[in-house]
């Protein structure tokens, strides 16, 4: 991880609070928010301040360096998807209650839509597309498809993600595995099949 | 293939299995029956498309981008009710990255609920889009409105509609339901189902029981949110990409409002992430996205994506209406029933469609008299639509709980009263299955030990049934099949895969008929060039699909036969198939030979249905179609201190015809299983009374079940039954799945209690409330 300073979203709303939020909000007072027209360069000499315009940002991305340029309050979420075309986080509730947006920094899982894109800068994100090596199923997305943990898929990417992080444990009870999915949301009602395939899982990789 | 001609087919379940004659009209495969024998339909296998969704490769509507694409938003309005005294997008134009906006409404327009749309534009991005919506300025008089069933039907009430209502209904409407029987104020009348005369029946009862019991707003809340990306090929030509159940129904409507022809729209939806009811046309029930979506990529030239938010989707996507049914049953002496009489009054919004299905009709049939009367109330909210199995989960709890309150009156076992009143075959042998299998008689002695013992954490056991049709549609589906000289093997149809696991039976269906791996067979679903195809409503998919894919295949394979009997000089007739290779006598011919000899690129052949032609053993009311039978046992413990209801099992027996894909089949089932558990204890639209606003339309305080909040075990058993109904013997599971258990769990939480809480959801306050320990809640 790099030394910048963490911003992240809860932190900055937090740090100017709700009045200061809403007052800076004012429509005809808004910061530019584009974020590919790119006319806003950083400003120079402030060391450590971003935006408003975008900000370089150097990470690791499913093992391979990625540079991108992004502006401040741009979610990691949006960013990946909407700047990088890295499709497989999808956006369900875009406020942290689904899961469905989970992606490892650093090895945790953490929702992507909570996060902004500078927060990993200098960090390593794995998306669900990082999980394969080689066009090569992980030992994890096999036991998915094996115990049919997946209907429509939309919750599959976070799902697998939440679960990946869980797989280096040695002795793992159902109970792990539905604390770890607590946070990922499944409408198709697959959560019964995913806990069977990461205990399977777990048995195959351990 | 011969023409017109009578088969005798094997059908029935269970032990009770019998010969029928049914007739097949020309080019028909004969049906696979209990006799056939087969290798691949029938036996589990993984989703042939899983690859793609486990490494984030399937590609949703969400995450198509086509060159260029701009960000819709649509503005909508605040207000429950009000008038719209003037509107000004220009200034929305001239914001930055804004390419095109667009007024929905007119000065003088009523608005009659918050969240409708209002106005429109697209921008390079979305901040850009949601910013420019603010320089939108609109003026609004609020006007009086009712958000309130209850308060929505007393006279003087603000009326939502103020002229002809228009019922909208789609493919996940059940067949037949609908219709009106006169309004007055914001009470429509549905056409009553009737029989016998219930209030004879209620006169004449020795023991009676009534009560009214009600339930909640429910929301799809599918996890993709309604989306449509419409890019223009030119002025009367588009492609668009739908989050849809209905890929035709997205292009039909889109071309209706463009006036192009349908040909000319060509619709894409390769994966979509879940509908239940709520994705059909190429709009959302409350919402012209369709019309938005395309009207804004003509104005500026670019292709426009569409993806509403969580709170959209809450607010103008559809939901299941909620119900008050008022029940009154009537039993003699001997303690049969004598009537059963429900009162429904139920709000789908400003829309129709707030019945409460046929289960209080059609399952306890024997009972000689029941009157069935429901009533759509308006109000000002959001439209609801077509929601898994809509009307039944809502009429089921009513029902099985009045039921087992007159069972205690009557002092009977619940299942045995059920037992007493249910003619259909199949229902009666699972109920039956599910006593011994669930341990039923002695889990409700330790029920009752625990109640006596006032034993602060209480077990309780519930069972219900479920009634739904085999809906399966005859000419609407048109499969092909092709195989190439290289010895591959395609089928292709214009259906989506809504993640029921139709692509994996499809390839199944194929790789049976031509004996191939399963593998080998490529499967190209979710275009509407790949040939029509049905919605996936209605629990019709399989059941239509299968069927036209099978006479495709068995085309293509007839064509082979001629081919190999050409190859080793014999009649057609002499051919017989087998490990896929064709022989005759001592010689053969072995698949990649075989298929290098065919003459030009590929052999191709379509297929389509035939109507249904088999309805072994039991109708659905007033059709031509199969009665599907299901039940479900729930046990719960409930925590007297606190009411918290915990589900520990469900045991779901289902019959679904042939079970084509058991995996893929119990996942649906498990499926329906924890959306009616969620149904039963968590999930509630909450409105605010006093601004007519939804306050949860978020997934953190409307509350849809997580992975520890199902049934501890959920078992899934399947009564396989051959009905004669098409040639594949499948029929549908996606909606019987999720009827019974909300009922089931009610009345195993009345088992615990020793007394009822009538109104879903079944939450902590509620349960105390009902053992007397807090005070009710206002309304309920
Ligand atoms: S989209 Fe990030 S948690 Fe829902
Ligand atoms: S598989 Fe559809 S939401 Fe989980």
């Amino acid at each position: 991880m790099s030394d910048r300073a963490r911003i992240t979203r809860r932190g900055l709303f937090r740090g100017i609070g709700t009045a200061g939020l809403l007052a800076g909000c004012k429509p005809s007072e808004r910061p530019p928010t584009t974020t590919e027209d790119g006319e806003q360069p950083p400003p120079a000499g402030s060391a450590g301040a971003l935006g408003p315009g975008p900000s370089p940002l150097e990470f690791t991305l499913n093992g391979q360096r990625q540079v991108a340029e992004v502006a401040p309050h741009v979610t990691l979420l949006a960013a990946l998807r909407e700047q990088l075309r890295v499709t497989g986080p999808k956006v369900v509730c875009d406020r942290g209650a689904c899961g469905a947006c989970t992606v490892l920094v650093d090895g945790v899982a953490r929702n992507s839509c909570m996060m902004l894109a500078h927060d990993v800068d200098g960090a390593a994100v794995t998306t669900v597309e990082g999980l394969s090596q080689g066009g090569k199923l992980s030992v994890l997305q096999e036991a998915f498809i094996r115990h049919d943990a997946l209907q429509c898929g939309f919750c599959t990417s976070g799902m697998l993600m939440s679960c990946q992080a869980l797989l280096g444990r040695t002795q793992l009870e159902r109970e792990d595995v539905e604390a770890a999915i607590a946070g990922n949301l499944c409408r198709c009602g697959t959560y019964p099949n995913v806990v069977a395939a990461v205990l399977d899982a777990a048995k195959g990789s351990a | 293939m011969p023409d017109d001609s009578k088969v005798t087919l094997k059908v029935g379940f269970a032990e009770q299995l019998r010969d029928i004659e049914v007739q097949l009209p020309a080019g028909e495969p004969k049906p696979w029956d209990a006799r056939a024998e087969l290798k691949v339909v029938g036996k589990p296998h993984p989703r042939v498309e899983a690859p793609l969704k486990v490494s984030g490769a399937a590609k949703y509507t969400h995450d198509i981008v086509p060159q260029g694409a701009l960000w819709a938003a649509v503005l909508r309005c605040p207000h429950a009710c009000a008038l719209v005294e003037s509107i000004d997008v220009a200034p929305a134009k001239s914001q930055p990255g804004v390419a095109a906006a667009l007024a929905l409404v007119k000065p003088g327009e009523r608005m009659i609920f918050a969240g409708q749309d209002v106005a429109a534009v697209a921008a390079k991005t979305a901040e850009q889009a949601e910013a420019a919506l603010q320089a939108i300025a609109v003026q609004y008089k609020p006007e009086a409105f009712v958000i309130d069933t209850a308060a929505a039907m007393q006279d003087g009430a603000p009326l939502v509609h103020r002229g002809k209502v228009e019922e909208r209904s789609t493919e996940g409407d059940e067949p037949g339901a609908g219709g009106s029987a006169g309004q007055r104020g914001n009470v429509r009348t549905s056409p009553s189902m009737k029989k016998g005369d219930a209030h004879k029946g209620l006169r004449m009862a020795k023991v009676s029981h009534e009560a009214t019991y009600t339930t909640q707003v429910h929301t799809h809340s599918a996890l993709e949110t309604h989306s449509i990306v419409v890019q223009w090929d030119g002025p009367k030509q588009a492609t668009l990409w739908c989050s849809t159940q209905g890929i035709f129904s997205v292009r039909d409507e889109f071309a209706e409002i463009f006036e192009l022809k349908p040909t000319d729209v060509h619709v894409h939806t390769e994966f979509l992430g879940g509908g239940f009811g709520a994705k059909f046309g190429a709009s959302a029930p409350g919402s012209r996205m369709g019309f938005i979506a395309g009207e804004l990529a003509r104005q500026a030239g670019a292709p426009v994506r569409l993806l509403l938010d969580r709170k959209e989707e809450h607010l103008c996507t559809g939901n299941r209406p909620d119900s008050r049914q008022q029940v009154k049953l009537g039993a003699g002496a001997n303690g049969q029933l004598t009537a059963i009489h429900v009162v429904a009054h139920g709000t789908a919004g400003i829309g129709t469609g707030a019945g409460v299905g046929r289960n209080a009709f059609g399952v306890y049939s024997r009972c000689p008299n029941i009157l069935v009367e429901s009533h759509d109330v308006f109000t000002h909210a959001g439209p609801a639509t077509a929601m898994r199995a809509p009307g039944h989960p809502q009429g089921a709890f009513a029902l099985e709980l009045a039921l087992d309150e007159l069972a205690k009156k009557l002092k009977r076992d619940p299942l045995d009263l059920r037992l007493a009143h249910d003619e259909h075959p199949v229902r009666r042998h699972q109920f039956e299955l599910g006593r011994k299998q669930f341990g039923w008689d002695e889990g409700k002695k330790r029920a009752a030990a625990l109640r006596d013992k006032q034993a602060r954490v209480r077990r309780g056991f519930g069972v219900a049934g479920s009634i739904w049709g085999d809906f399966g549609r005859g000419k609407a589906v048109v499969a092909t099949v092709s195989v190439m000289r290289d010895g591959s093997v395609e089928v292709k149809n214009g259906l989506q895969d809504i993640g029921g696991g139709i692509t994996t039976v499809v390839a199944q269906v194929v790789a049976e008929v031509l004996q191939r791996p399963i593998e080998a067979v490529r499967v190209r679903l979710g275009d509407s060039e790949l040939g029509p195809s049905v919605g996936s409503g209605g629990s019709v998919t399989t059941a239509s699909v299968t069927p036209a894919v099978r006479a495709a295949a068995e085309a293509v394979k007839t064509q082979l036969t001629a081919l190999a009997a050409k190859q080793l000089g014999r009649k057609p007739e002499e051919i017989t198939w087998s490990e896929g290779q064709a022989r005759a006598g001592s010689k053969s011919i072995a698949w990649a030979e075989l298929c290098k000899k065919i003459e030009g690129e590929a052999i191709v052949a379509t297929g389509t249905r035939p109507e249904t032609y088999g309805a072994y053993p039991v109708k659905f009311m007033g059709g031509n179609s199969y009665q599907i039978a299901g039940v479900q046992f729930a046990e719960v413990s409930v925590d007297t201190w606190t009411g918290v209801v915990t589900v520990e099992r469900v045991l779901a027996i289902h019959d679904c015809g042939k079970v084509m894909n058991p995996l893929t089949a119990r996942s649906q089932v498990q499926g329906g299983v924890i959306l009616g558990t969620s149904y039963a204890l968590t999930e509630q639209r909450i409105m605010d009374r006093v601004r007519g606003v939804m306050l949860n339309p978020n997934l953190e305080t409307y509350k849809i079940a997580g992975a520890r909040d199902v049934p501890r075990a959920i078992d899934v058993v399947f009564t396989p039954v051959d009905t004669g109904a098409n040639n594949t013997g499948a029929i549908g599971i996606g909606e019987p799945a999720t009827i019974p258990t909300a009922a089931a769990i009610a009345c195993a939480v009345h088992d615990a209690l020793g007394v009822a809480v009538r109104d879903l959801p079944l939450t902590p306050d509620r349960v105390l409330a009902a053992l007397g320990v807090v005070p009710a809640r206002g309304a309920s």
